[in-house]
């Protein structure tokens, strides 16, 4: 499946300025860690603890199951703190990686109790849900944002309940009564069109 | 896993990276990006593409009892981060009843006294300034086997087991530096089970491990291996945080 006809990227996409300068702070806080400062963790803990509990209790649906587990995420984060220096990516997705892989492995250990218990009124929003606004975004999901813009909405909407809601194929084959095997293929190729546009 | 079609690798690493690898898959995964660095840096290139998607969201303020309990678990490490000389309240308080022209001298002596004392008291508890050398932990755990910190020269080694590493009867953790140089590994005495140990390296553990940048940790007989070279299965290997 090819991506469909391009569409101006949308809206007003956050040009945070400060995005470059929060990157160099953060890396700074993480290395401060890795020195065994654990007020730097404090500090760390303050500017990122509220969107990794977002992105956790999106995938997990109870706060407290989230809040838990953000325990784990930042217990990591000190412990694992002297292997991001080698890695010289950018922190934020450092950090939302390990907070979601943790959601994520939670949620697949727990998940028919879970969704009995699931608080669904009270999980964090995306700034739009299924809209075009990323301004929360900052600046580094620009390109993201114009890329994803281009999938098809069974691609873009597939991606986003997998990385958002942490589903599974069977879990978003459920949700938009589509064979197992046509989910796995959305995917599969809004991921490839994802990376091709991302690289032009 | 034995692919090595880049096209099947960053495949797989985007699915990891999206959640929808999943079950043993999702594990064998892990275990394979922690091993093979081509894998590991597909699987960072997709966290890049796609963290984005995350940042969406409105964020949402934890609860405090969060990092009470966060800094309650890091306490071992958190203890021996910098820490400040304590002043005497009681002497300050005796001090208050004497004659006004001694209170002030007196009080000098007293904050001096207090200040030196401390500060020697805090050099003696705090030992040499340590530094986070290696965190060794299986791919993929949330709670690491063991961290490990070390002085600026690397002569004294604090190893803290962390409750990632199961103890097993009859056998000893044992830590090695891996000299990049290709030459054997080096002893760098066992692992603690549970708890902390510390020890000064001698002259060539130094040497070994200045010129190694990965350790290794190898499960062998009790007490060691009796060889000078790791005779069980090696069970964690960590990247050396390099030193500025």
């Amino acid at each position: 499946m090819a991506p469909k006809a391009p569409r101006p990227a949308a809206g007003p996409i956050g040009l945070s300025p400060e995005s470059d300068a929060e990157d160099l702070e953060l890396t700074r806080l993480i290395a401060a860690c890795a020195a065994r400062n654990a007020q730097a963790l404090r500090q760390l803990y303050d500017r990122t603890a509220p969107q990794l509990l977002a992105c956790m209790v999106r995938i997990l649906k109870r706060r407290a199951l989230a809040e838990e587990a953000l325990q784990d995420v930042f217990v990591s984060i000190w412990q694992r703190a002297s292997q991001f220096e080698s890695r010289r990516g950018r922190p934020r997705a450092w950090l939302t990686s390990i907070a979601r892989y943790r959601a994520i492995d939670v949620l697949r250990a727990e998940r028919a109790e879970l969704y009995r218990e699931a608080e669904l009124d009270q999980l964090p929003q995306l700034v739009t849900e299924g809209g075009s606004d990323w301004s929360g975004a900052g600046r580094s999901a620009v390109a993201l944002a114009r890329c994803f813009e281009l999938l098809s909405a069974d691609q873009r909407r597939g991606i986003e309940l997998a990385f958002v809601e942490g589903a599974s194929h069977a879990d978003i084959a459920r949700a938009t009564h589509q064979p197992l095997g046509t989910v796995k293929s959305w995917i599969r190729r809004g991921l490839a069109s994802l990376r091709q546009c991302l690289e032009r | 896993m034995k692919h090595d079609d880049p096209k099947l690798i960053d495949a797989l690493a985007a699915e990891y990276v999206l959640g929808t690898l999943d079950g043993p898959a999702r594990r064998r995964f892990e275990r394979w990006r922690a091993s093979e660095w081509h894998v590991e840096r597909r699987v960072q290139a997709w966290e890049e593409r796609l963290a984005g998607l995350a940042l969406r969201l409105t964020p949402m303020r934890p609860s405090p009892h969060v990092w009470t309990q966060i800094e309650k678990r890091i306490g071992v490490a958190a203890a021996h981060g910098p820490r400040h000389p304590q002043h005497d309240v009681d002497d300050g308080r005796a001090v208050r009843r004497r004659p006004t022209q001694w209170r002030a001298l007196a009080a000098g002596i007293t904050l001096f006294v207090v200040i030196v004392g401390g500060f020697t008291a805090w050099r003696l508890t705090q030992g040499p300034q340590l530094q986070q050398l290696a965190t060794l932990s299986s791919p993929g755990a949330v709670i690491a086997a063991w961290q490990i910190d070390a002085d600026a020269d690397l002569r004294h080694l604090r190893m803290v087991a962390l409750g990632g590493a199961a103890p097993q009867a009859g056998k000893s953790f044992e830590l090695w530096a891996l000299p990049d140089s290709g030459s054997a590994p080096v002893s760098l005495g066992l692992m603690p089970e549970k708890g902390r140990a510390e020890r000064e390296l001698s002259e060539a553990q130094r040497q070994a491990l200045l010129g190694a940048s990965k350790v290794a940790v190898s499960l062998e007989p009790q007490g060691g291996s009796t060889t000078g070279a790791p005779t069980g299965p090696v069970l964690f290997v960590a990247e050396r945080a390099r030193r500025a």
